[in-house]
C-alpha cells in the first residue's frame, strides 16, 4: 500500500508525504519540502553585517525575533562584542514573547484538533469559543512583548549589533506586567487541558539536543547539550553534517552520523530542573517522565514550557520596572572574525555561523530547527508500525496518526527552506 | 475573531485541511511563485476569483529573495548553497502582479494590520480601498531637524509608500522601504541624497534599493525619466 500526502495543513509552509507500507511496515517515508529556495545565505554574502539580522528575519513570518537576534548573536561572537546586561534581559524578553506567540499558535491551532478528531479550527473555535478566546489572549500577549521590546511585533526594528537602538517605554512594560499576571490563569487552563489529554503511545530512541545554561533555562544563550555530550556551539557544529537529496531544497542534518531531535520536548529534558515553580508543579503533575522518547510529547512540552515563559516574562518584565534600564553604547574594535550564535527558536536549536571581513559578510550558513528535525522525523515514521494497533487501522485513520506525529514536531517549512 | 464571523475561510491550509473551494470572491497571495508548481497554484487561483489581492512586500515587490537576481549568477549562488542542485527551481523572482492580474495590492513587511482590516472590509462592503500616495515622511515623527536623512542616514522615507505609521524611523531605524515607492517618485534625487547626505558609493546604494525588490511600475516610470 502506498501513502501519499499531498499537503500536510498546518503546519508553516507547504510539504508532502510519501510512505510505502508493505506488509505491515513503513517503508521509505519521506518528507518532502514544496517550497522554493530563497537563497538567503547566498544573498547575504557581500553585504553589509547589519543587514544580515535585518534581511534574515525574513526568512520567516512565525518566528522573526529568532532570525534578527540569533544574526546579530553570530556577529557578536564574531567581533567579540558583549552587549550589556539590560539589552540581554530586553532579547531574552523578546524571546519570551517569541515563543509564547509561536507555542500558543501551534498547541491550540494546529495541535488540539487533532485531539479531537477536526478537520478544521473553525470547527474547533465552533466547539471550544472560550477556549480559542483564552488562546487568542494568550498569544496577544507574546506579540505585544515583542512589539513594546521590538517596536513592532513581527520583525523587530529596535535590536543592534551589540545592544538596542531604543529602550521600550516603561508604561507599556507595566501594562504588559499587569496583562501578563491577568493572563496566567487562563494559561494555567490551557496546561491542565493539555496535561489531560491523552498521547498516543510511541518509543524510538535519539539524541535529545538543545541549550543549557548552569542559572537558567536556557532559551538565549547557553553551550548545547546532545545526549549526555556537551559543547561548545561551534564545536557541536564540526559534528554535525549537512546533506541534501537530489530535488529536495532543505539540507538535512545529522549529528555523528545519527538523527538527532530538537524542540520543546529536548529543551524540558535537557533543562527541566530549571523550571519556574508552577511549570515544575505541572511537569510533576503530568505522565511525562524522562526520558521520554515519544515526539507526541513535544505538545506537552510546548503547554509546560508556555506556562514557564509567563512566569519568566514576569519576572523579567518586574526587574526591568524595578530597575534602571539604560543601555550602553557598545564597542566595536573590529568587523573581521567568524562566529556561531545559537539560540532556542521555537522548534529547536538554531544556528548561524557566520563569517565576515570589514564589516562586510564573507560566508554564512543557517540551520535551522526544522531542517534538523526532519531526518529524525523520517526515522520515526519508519517506525510507524510499532504503534500500538497501527496495522488494525484502516488507511485513512493512519494517514491522520502520520500527520499528527508531523504536527506533533511543529515542522516550520518557510524556515527549513532559507 | 470577530472578523472570522463576516467571511467564510474558503482555502486557509495553515487552519484547516478541507478540500479547496469552487471559486473566491477575494483571494489574498501572499509571497512570490518561486516553484513550477507554486506558479500552477496561482495561475488557478486567480482563475477561480474575484478579487485577487497581494499581501506583503513578496507579494507586492519581489521581497528580499528578490536581490539574487542582481547578484551575478543565480546558478552560482545555488551552487554555493546546495550540493545538488538538480530539480531545485531558481526562476527569476516574480511579484504577483508579473505574473497573473492582480487588483490590488497590500504592502509592507510586516504588513500593517489595520491597514489590512480596513481594506479587506471596505472590499467586503463592495467598495474600492486606496491607499494614499504619500510619502512615509508625512507620518514621521523625525521630519524637519531630526530627519535621518539629514544626519546622514540612509533613510528611503521619502520614495516609499506611507500607511506604516513611520514605525521604524519612530524607532531609531532608518526607513528601509519595504512598503515600496509611492507615485511620482523622483529616483534620481533620492541617489543623489544618499550619495552626498549619507556618503554612500554608487554599489551601497544600489544594495540599499534592491533590498525589498524593484519590480514596481513607480521606479520605472522614474527611470524614464
Amino acid at each position: 500500500m502506498k501513502i501519499r500526502i499531498d499537503h500536510i495543513a498546518k503546519i508553516e509552509g507547504h510539504a508532502s508525504f510519501t510512505a510505502d507500507i508493505i506488509r505491515g511496515d513503513v517503508k521509505g517515508a519521506r518528507i518532502k519540502i514544496e517550497d522554493g529556495a530563497r537563497l538567503f545565505e547566498g544573498i547575504l554574502r557581500g553585504r553589509k553585517d547589519e543587514e544580515l539580522p535585518e534581511i534574515a528575519s525574513r526568512i520567516c513570518g512565525v518566528c522573526p525575533v529568532v532570525h534578527n537576534l540569533t544574526g546579530y548573536k553570530a556577529l557578536e561572537k564574531a567581533y567579540g562584542i558583549q552587549p550589556d546586561e539590560t539589552s540581554i534581559t530586553l532579547r531574552k524578553l523578546m524571546m519570551l514573547g517569541q515563543l509564547i506567540n509561536s507555542h500558543s499558535l501551534h498547541l491550540f491551532f494546529f495541535s488540539l484538533a487533532d485531539f479531537f478528531g477536526y478537520k478544521s479550527d473553525l470547527q474547533l473555535v465552533n466547539a471550544y469559543p472560550e477556549k480559542t478566546h483564552d488562546a487568542v489572549k494568550i498569544r496577544d500577549i507574546g506579540n505585544r512583548i515583542v512589539e513594546a521590546i521590538g517596536g513592532r511585533s513581527v520583525h523587530p526594528i529596535t535590536p543592534v549589533l551589540g545592544g538596542f537602538r531604543k529602550t521600550p517605554d516603561i508604561l507599556k512594560l507595566k501594562e504588559l506586567l499587569t496583562d501578563c499576571k491577568k493572563t496566567m490563569p487562563l494559561v494555567l487552563k490551557l496546561g491542565d487541558l493539555f496535561t489531560q489529554l491523552k498521547y498516543p503511545a510511541f518509543h524510538r530512541e535519539t539524541t535529545l539536543v538543545s541549550l543549557i545554561h548552569p542559572n537558567e533555562y536556557a532559551i538565549y544563550d547557553g553551550r548545547v547539550k546532545a545526549g549526555k555530550l556537551i559543547f561548545e556551539p561551534k564545536e557541536f557544529l564540526l559534528l554535525v553534517k549537512e546533506f541534501q537529496r537530489v530535488d529536495n531544497v532543505v539540507k538535512k542534518t545529522k549529528f555523528a552520523g545519527n538523527t538527532y531531535m530538537v524542540g520543546a520536548l529536548a529543551r524540558l529534558h535537557n533543562n527541566f530542573e530549571k523550571l519556574n515553580p508552577e511549570a515544575r508543579k505541572f511537569l510533576e503533575k503530568s505522565d511525562l517522565k524522562f526520558p521520554r522518547y515519544n515526539p507526541f510529547y513535544n505538545i506537552l512540552a510546548q503547554s509546560i514550557e508556555l506556562i514557564h515563559c509567563f512566569e519568566e516574562s514576569i519576572t523579567l518584565l518586574e526587574l526591568l520596572i524595578t530597575g534602571e534600564i539604560k543601555i550602553s553604547e557598545p564597542k566595536i574594535l573590529s568587523r573581521t572574525g567568524d562566529g556561531v550564535g545559537a539560540i532556542e527558536a521555537p522548534r529547536g536549536v538554531l544556528f548561524y555561523d557566520v563569517r565576515a571581513r570589514d564589516g562586510i559578510i564573507q560566508d554564512l550558513n543557517i540551520i535551522t530547527p526544522t531542517a534538523q528535525n526532519l531526518a529524525n522525523l523520517e526515522a520515526d515514521l519508519e517506525e510507524f508500525e510499532h504503534i500500538e494497533g497501527f496495522n488494525g487501522l484502516k488507511k485513512e485513520e493512519r494517514i491522520d496518526r502520520i500527520k499528527m506525529l508531523i504536527r506533533a514536531y511543529d515542522p516550520c517549512v518557510t524556515c527549513s527552506v532559507h | 475573531m470577530e472578523f472570522l464571523t463576516k467571511v467564510n475561510i474558503g482555502d486557509f491550509r495553515l487552519a484547516e485541511e478541507l478540500p479547496d473551494v469552487k471559486y473566491y470572491d477575494i483571494a489574498i497571495v501572499e509571497g512570490t511563485a518561486i516553484t513550477k508548481e507554486q506558479l500552477r497554484r496561482l495561475k488557478i487561483v486567480r482563475k477561480k476569483s474575484k478579487i485577487l489581492v497581494a499581501l506583503g512586500a513578496c507579494a507586492c515587490v519581489g521581497g528580499p529573495q528578490e536581490i539574487k537576481d542582481y547578484r551575478g549568477n543565480k546558478n552560482q549562488l545555488m551552487r554555493m548553497i546546495y550540493p545538488n542542485i538538480r530539480g531545485i527551481d531558481n526562476p527569476n523572482v516574480k511579484s504577483v502582479k508579473e505574473l497573473v492580474k492582480v487588483d490590488l495590492e497590500i504592502p509592507g513587511c510586516p504588513i500593517n494590520k489595520e491597514e489590512f482590516f480596513r481594506i479587506i472590509n471596505e472590499l467586503i462592503g463592495g467598495k474600492k480601498p486606496i491607499i494614499e500616495q504619500k510619502p512615509v515622511c508625512e507620518e514621521c515623527i523625525r521630519k524637519n531637524k531630526m530627519c535621518f536623512l539629514l544626519l546622514g542616514k540612509p533613510c528611503l522615507g521619502s520614495i516609499t509608500l506611507a500607511g506604516c505609521g513611520a514605525l521604524c524611523p519612530a524607532n531609531n531605524f532608518p526607513c528601509d522601504g519595504c512598503r515600496g515607492p509611492r507615485k511620482g517618485i523622483n529616483l534620481e534625487a533620492m541617489k543623489k541624497a544618499l550619495k552626498y547626505k549619507a556618503h554612500l558609493c554608487e554599489d551601497e546604494i544600489e544594495m540599499i534599493m534592491e533590498r525589498f525588490g524593484e519590480k514596481n511600475e513607480y521606479i520605472k516610470a522614474s527611470k524614464k525619466i
